[in-house]
């Protein structure tokens, strides 16, 4: 697991890299991580031209405090190497390798950015990785891809090539990516990194979004990958927690807080123990509260 | 945001979307050999919908049309950029289009520059060489001050006496003359093996240039129906488009006075051409029309030296052809016969 | 360093920037640009090309662009597509990036 203080990944937008309108405005509509694409949004003879151009808007252009992916070309292309090169050294947060199916490739991919960390003079293990799962073979293998590196952050499942792959196509009710949905959750899960959910593609269904992501958050899933701005509010809105989820959870840390003070080493709250994966999750339940806007700055509840 | 797909149009169904797509867009009705002359067409797709379209054919852009969209000329500007990508990635730097006249503005906004137009059509290009760096491109083209430089444009196919003839007068009667052999690669004589033909047949006379006549002088792109059969309203259009580039461009960049022609007592559609040049040069531009050579008694024409080409009938033609066409014709008859046996045509031009 | 082939790099869509750069024997970088707001802007688009061709050590071409509101870092990335692709070099020019 890469990171200690874990992040809100709702939602990973996609943008397409030779693109210079929506690479301009990526930063502009709240995505938690925003992906720059240098792979399928990016035609053969525009790779050069996409890479140079997602590097010169990753060096000036202002994302906030999106996390800042990319999408390199897979590994048995010709743009891999110069890809990833050009990403470290334009210092990219975190590199998605597609169609990933063995452990091994997360650790070639890990090996060639810390090479490019080296050249580049980025600080060691800056760099982080995530893998995209797009076959049966990588949902096969995904235990290890997502426990392949220290330097992974997610993995993510992307239905289109996955369903192909499994020769069916995506149906409205999601029942064909059931078992992969849960494989790759828990691999993520047991990994201790984030686990992202498919791109929903007909922007025209906005109950069918609401009804997918749903389903997602409840089976666990950090969040979904996103490819029109428009369907940020809506996931974030099904993410946002309830009043009584924030209450809860301002009762488990005010409980934490006066067992600090008493010096006290038992947390408790109404009669049950305060253990670790409590305190995690009520720490989740303010960061989604205080992304909703549902908390002001001193953490009250904000009413309707 | 809309995305860019390939149209194979030898899928029938693609191809019938698309022959509709552009009926609705008040295009229909060309013939099957334009449309076979193709070389790549795209669809613009937004929402899994077709709203745009365009094709290349050569270093032509062809076949454009595009829905409104929400965002006026998005769509557009998406074609044209693919169409010209694709161009520039298959080598051809110098791009042109053809278009109504109220498309004009459209290209122009997305950097193309009208050479020629008249009510029905507008020719565009862009890319590079423009035409500009085309005309001064030309090795000490422009004529000094006060001189009186003359113009010749000629397909050459191939070079013969009555060619020469032309050239010898315009030189006689000008201080120089330029001779633009035309670079369309439709002829039995191939564009190289015509422009080395004129260039020998004419290396004695000194006040006489040889140049290519590029993309601009009796070109596929600005004048198909000298190479494609048409009705006379294309050919009146097409030719007044080919006289007016003429006119607004290569002669006041290169100082020419006067364009001589041939009289054409034969060809339909040159014919034609000439009754538009005599319209549309003066009196920017002299038009002198020469009457045809005569040898043995008849007019000398490149139409029958093809022919007996075709009839193994050289000596026929002995007398209309310079010695340099003459021993070229000789050492290639195989070749030129063979091109003929695979169906290169011997009328027309 | 000469230009070996003409090339284009970048699209005719809002916010980006069409550059195409031919060979030519001397004169410098001569740019003719199209642009709607070349009046205000067009000495800096100006001088964003010419640095980058610059930095590739282009130091004669012919350059037509046509602008559709491009941010620096695009004109930049356009430039340096396309005098790649002109000078025929595949490795991405780690220097002027």
């Amino acid at each position: 697991m890469a990171e200690t203080e874990e992040r809100l990944r709702r939602t990973m937008m996609f943008v397409p890299g030779n693109n210079p309108a929506m690479l301009k405005d990526a930063g502009i509509y709240g995505a938690d991580s925003i992906m720059f694409d240098l792979e399928d949004a990016v035609s053969l003879q525009e790779k050069d031209a996409a890479r140079d151009l997602v590097y010169e808007a990753l060096k000036t252009v202002e994302y906030g405090t999106a996390e800042k992916v990319v999408r390199v070309n897979g590994v048995d292309t010709p743009f891999y190497k110069d890809d990833v090169r050009a990403m470290v050294k334009a210092g990219i947060d975190v590199i998605r390798l597609p169609k990933t199916e063995t452990a091994a490739m997360i650790q070639e991919l890990v090996k060639d950015v810390a090479a490019a960390e080296q050249e580049f003079g980025r600080p060691e293990g800056s760099t982080h990785v995530m893998a995209a799962i797009e076959s049966a073979k990588g949902v096969v293998n995904v235990n290890a891809i997502a426990a392949a590196s220290d330097r992974m952050i997610g993995v993510a499942l992307s239905a289109e090539d996955y369903t192909t792959d499994m020769k069916t196509h995506r149906y409205p009710d999601g029942r064909e990516l059931e078992y992969a949905r849960n494989v790759i959750l828990h691999a993520a899960r047991a990994a201790g990194i984030a686990a992202f959910d498919t791109v929903f593609t007909n922007l025209d269904d906005e109950e069918g979004l609401i009804r997918e992501t749903k389903f997602i958050h409840q089976l666990g899933f950090d969040g979904k990958s996103v490819i029109n701005p428009r369907q940020i509010p809506v996931i974030n809105a099904v993410y946002a927690p309830t009043k009584a989820e924030i209450q809860t959870a301002q009762q488990v840390i005010a409980a934490i807080a006066e067992a600090h003070e008493k010096g006290s080493g038992v947390i408790s709250l109404n009669g049950q123990m305060v253990d670790r994966p409590v305190a995690l999750r009520a720490q989740r339940v303010m960061r989604l509260a205080q992304a909703s806007h549902l908390v002001d700055e001193e953490g009250n509840y904000v009413e309707e | 945001m809309a995305d860019i797909r390939d149209l194979h149009l030898r899928v029938p169904s693609i191809q019938k979307d698309w022959r509709a797509f552009l009926a609705s867009h008040g295009l229909s009705g060309f013939p099957d050999n334009e449309v076979a002359a193709v070389d790549s067409v795209i669809g613009l797709y937004d929402g899994g919908r077709l709203v745009g379209t365009g094709a290349t054919a050569g270093n032509i852009l062809k076949f454009i049309a595009v829905d409104e969209g929400d965002t006026p000329g998005a769509y557009f500007n998406q074609v044209v950029s693919e169409l010209q990508n694709r161009l520039m990635a298959a080598g051809h730097t110098h791009m042109m289009v053809f278009t109504k006249p109220q498309y004009e503005a459209s290209f122009h906004y997305v950097g193309f520059t009208t050479l020629a137009k008249t009510a029905v059509g507008v020719l565009l290009e862009a890319g590079m060489p423009t035409i500009t760096q085309y005309l001064r491109g030309l090795p000490d083209a422009a004529a000094a001050a006060g001189q009186h430089l003359a113009a010749i444009v000629m397909n050459a196919n191939p070079f013969t006496r009555g060619h020469r003839y032309l050239v010898e007068k315009a030189a006689a009667e000008n201080d120089a003359v330029d001779v633009f052999v035309v670079s369309t690669d439709r002829s039995l004589f191939t564009s190289a093996e015509r422009l080395q033909l004129v260039q020998t047949g004419l290396a004695d006379l000194q006040n006489v240039r040889v140049f290519p006549g590029g993309d601009y002088m009796v070109s596929y792109a600005t004048f198909p129906a000298y190479f494609l059969h048409a009705g006379d309203d294309v050919i009146r259009y097409q030719t007044t488009i080919d006289a007016r580039l003429f006119r607004d461009w290569v002669a006041p960049t290169l100082h020419i006075t006067k364009r001589y022609v041939g009289e054409e007592p034969r060809s339909h559609t040159t014919a034609i051409y000439n009754t538009v040049l005599a319209a549309e040069l003066p009196p920017a531009v002299q038009l002198v029309v020469v009457p045809r050579l005569t040898a043995a008694g008849t007019v000398v024409t490149a139409t029958q030296v093809r022919q007996a080409i075709a009839d193994q009938d050289l000596a026929s033609v002995r007398a209309f052809l310079p010695p340099t066409t003459w021993s070229f014709i000789q050492s290639h008859e195989a070749a030129l016969l063979q091109r003929i046996e695979k169906g290169q045509t011997i009328r027309g031009n | 360093m000469a230009i070996k082939k003409t090339a284009l790099a970048g699209t005719l869509e809002s916010s980006d920037i069409q550059i195409t750069l031919a060979p030519a024997a001397s004169g410098g970088i001569q740019i003719d640009l199209d642009s709607a707001v070349a009046s205000q802007y067009g000495d800096q688009i100006k001088k964003v090309i010419t640095a980058a061709l610059q930095g590739l050590g282009i130091t004669d071409a012919l350059v037509k662009a046509v602008d559709k509101g491009a941010l620096d870092c695009v004109i930049k990335a356009r430039t340096i597509a396309a005098g790649q692709r002109a000078l025929e070099q595949t490795e991405p020019a780690w220097e002027v990036l």
